[in-house]
């Protein structure tokens, strides 16, 4: 395109070009007559007409973008978003992150057993409880559960409504499952953290042989939250019972509890209120001396509750020595030789107020 | 605070007037020296560097341009020369490969253009602009006494293609019809209902840009050859529209 020179002014020119249309441009030093090929043009600036049309639909485009960001929103809140997990053990462990509506959102193996448990399942936007029913059936199939076998679950919710909730409705969803096919054991509790490990890795089915078809699983499951951790100590404790104090209870294996806190054991009968939930420590970190004694009193019966301490360093007889207050070293430091810690005691409690009857017997099974 | 409404003023002034523009570049030619000096890092020479017309030009642009709401007038003329001094540098940078016609050769100080063999023959080419040149001064002339110049007619030019397109429908009915031509050199004024009934074109598109139709008109009333010679694409143009 050639351009025709038509006015020159010393700060600019004015062109004509091929088409007939007048352009101002830069003198570039040209002179009126003269064709040029590159000119620079001055840049045309039509007048920005402001349309009310599009000036109305951005704005429609705008809340309607707000809108969708509000309810997308939330709607991946209440839906996509993992609100609460539940880790399925038995040996093969199962993450299983649920929504806020309990449906659940993705599923993970966090061991070579539950990754094989998860091949070719596909848990999705199914409820908690199916998949669980269905997780379970699985482990049969391949031989991971069999009679007397246990599986616990471990319950990673923000707040406890939603997890007395969920434990109830896993509860009877699994235990009317399998009822009349196994007798297994269900132990949930809650998890403060998303610590994926579990502690019954050991395989206390041994121990759980119950006292027939009837649930132990219902006792278990009335164990509240922490106990269950505790639970995980069993497999390693003993020491202790070399120690002697506890010798009759030589049960660790038991799953009984090793109750974390004997705190409340001044309020020894209390024990039954199975306190503090927050410590997974399988040793009691306070022992209370005093206190526990009392309570060591009021209930002597240590050798009635089996499940108790393996610790027996401490047991029965203890005066609350409370020379173990180091304690958190090891599950189940050996301490005096005499373990006459009250603590004991105050794990007797616990352990009795609870599972009792049920669990002794049990253990005597052993 | 009364200098800069004093200058706004004189913008305003400069929208319509394109005396009054060329007065202000003249008065603000130090500022745009140094708004190009700031670009270049060094301060421009006049009649070398390419950099100070594309300034001015750009301080044009800005006159036309500017409004109120843009704030200080200066500052956003110097903010639309650097713009453009950019856009200029980057054009010019698609050619950085290539070698200068200026580049001197060899020993001789004779540059690279001299040595190339004329094609062109130089006096030849001189007395066609000197042509040209009588042609647009005859056409300034006749133009003035339609009380229009030639910026104008570039500031009035339509830019959009239909626009452009309805003008040319307009003119090529005008040049079918040689009668309507004589009337409007001897009224001096554009036809716009003839042509409008002849046409079809709408007639507001036509008051629109009176002047760049007188323009386009009288460059085919009367001996302008060069330049239509020039405006080898309107006949297309029109033969279509």
């Amino acid at each position: 395109m050639s351009y025709l020179v038509i006015e020159a002014h010393p700060s600019y020119t004015v062109l004509l070009d091929e088409e007939g249309r007048f352009f101002k441009a830069a003198n570039l030093r040209y002179e009126v007559g003269q064709t040029v090929y590159d000119p620079v043009l001055m840049k045309d600036s039509p007048e920005k007409q402001r349309h009310p049309v599009r000036w109305i639909s951005s704005g429609v485009a705008a809340i309607a973008a707000c809108f969708l960001l509000f309810f997308g929103l939330s709607y991946y809140q209440s839906y996509m978003q993992t609100y609460s997990s539940i880790y399925l053990t038995i040996n093969p462990q199962v993450q299983i992150d649920l929504n806020q509506q309990g449906i659940v959102v993705g599923l993970t193996g966090t061991n070579p057993d539950g990754r094989q448990l998860l091949e070719g399942y596909d848990g999705k936007g199914k409820d908690k409880a199916t998949v669980a029913d269905e997780l379970v059936d699985r482990a049969i199939e391949m031989g991971f559960l069999s009679e007397g076998g246990w599986i616990s679950f471990s319950i990673d919710v923000p707040d406890d409504d939603l997890f007395q909730e969920y434990r109830m409705e896993l509860f009877t969803e699994i235990t009317k499952h399998l009822e009349g096919r196994l007798t297994i054991n269900i132990e949930i509790f809650r998890s403060t953290s998303q610590q994926s490990e579990h502690p019954v890795q050991s395989h206390p089915s041994a121990a759980s042989s119950p006292d027939a078809g009837s649930l132990p699983a219902v006792s278990s499951a009335e164990f509240p939250e922490e106990p269950s951790s505790a639970a995980a100590s069993p497999s390693e404790p003993d020491p202790s019972s070399g120690s002697g104090g506890g010798a009759d209870l030589p049960s660790p294996s038991s799953t009984a509890p090793i109750p974390s806190e004997p705190g409340p054991g001044s309020g020894s009968g209390g024990g039954a209120d199975l306190p503090s939930p927050s410590s997974t420590a399988p040793i009691p970190s306070e022992p209370d001396p005093g206190s526990g004694s009392g309570g060591g009193a009021d209930l002597p019966s240590p050798s009635s509750t089996a499940p108790i301490p393996p610790d027996t360093d401490y047991g029965p007889g203890s005066d609350g020595v409370t020379d173990l207050t180091p304690p958190p070293a090891d599950p189940i430091p050996p301490d005096t030789g005499e373990g006459t810690s009250d603590y004991g005691d105050g794990n007797s409690n616990y352990g009795g107020s609870n599972y009792s009857a049920g669990d002794s017997g049990y253990e005597e099974d052993d | 605070m009364n200098e800069e409404h004093k200058i706004i003023q004189q913008v305003y002034a400069a929208k319509e007037d394109i005396q009054a523009a060329d007065q202000l570049i003249h008065t603000y030619l130090p500022f745009i020296r140094t708004e190009t000096a700031k670009f270049l890092k060094r301060p421009p020479v006049e009649g070398q560097d390419d950099e100070l017309s594309i300034a001015m030009i750009a301080f044009h642009e800005a006159i036309r341009r500017y409004s109120r709401i843009r704030g200080a007038f200066l500052k956003y003329a110097a903010m639309l020369i650097r713009s453009r001094l950019i856009d200029y540098s980057r054009k010019e940078q698609r050619h950085s490969g290539l070698v200068s016609l200026d580049t001197p050769m060899g020993e001789d100080d004779n540059p690279l253009g001299e040595t190339i063999a004329e094609d062109r023959n130089p006096h030849e080419e001189s007395e066609t602009r000197e042509a040209t040149r009588a042609e647009i001064e005859e056409l300034t002339r006749q133009m003035e006494e339609f009380g229009i110049s030639l910026s104008d007619v570039a500031d009035n030019c339509p830019r959009q293609h239909r626009t452009l397109d309805a003008c040319r429908t307009a003119l090529q009915y005008a040049r079918d019809n040689p009668a309507l031509l004589e009337e409007f050199l001897r009224t001096k004024r554009l036809p716009a209902e003839q042509l409008t009934a002849g046409s079809g074109v709408k007639r507001k598109t036509l008051e629109r840009h009176r002047k760049y139709m007188v323009a386009l008109l009288l460059i085919y009333t009367n001996g302008y050859e060069i330049l239509r010679g020039h405006l080898k694409q309107i006949g297309k143009g029109v033969v279509s529209g």
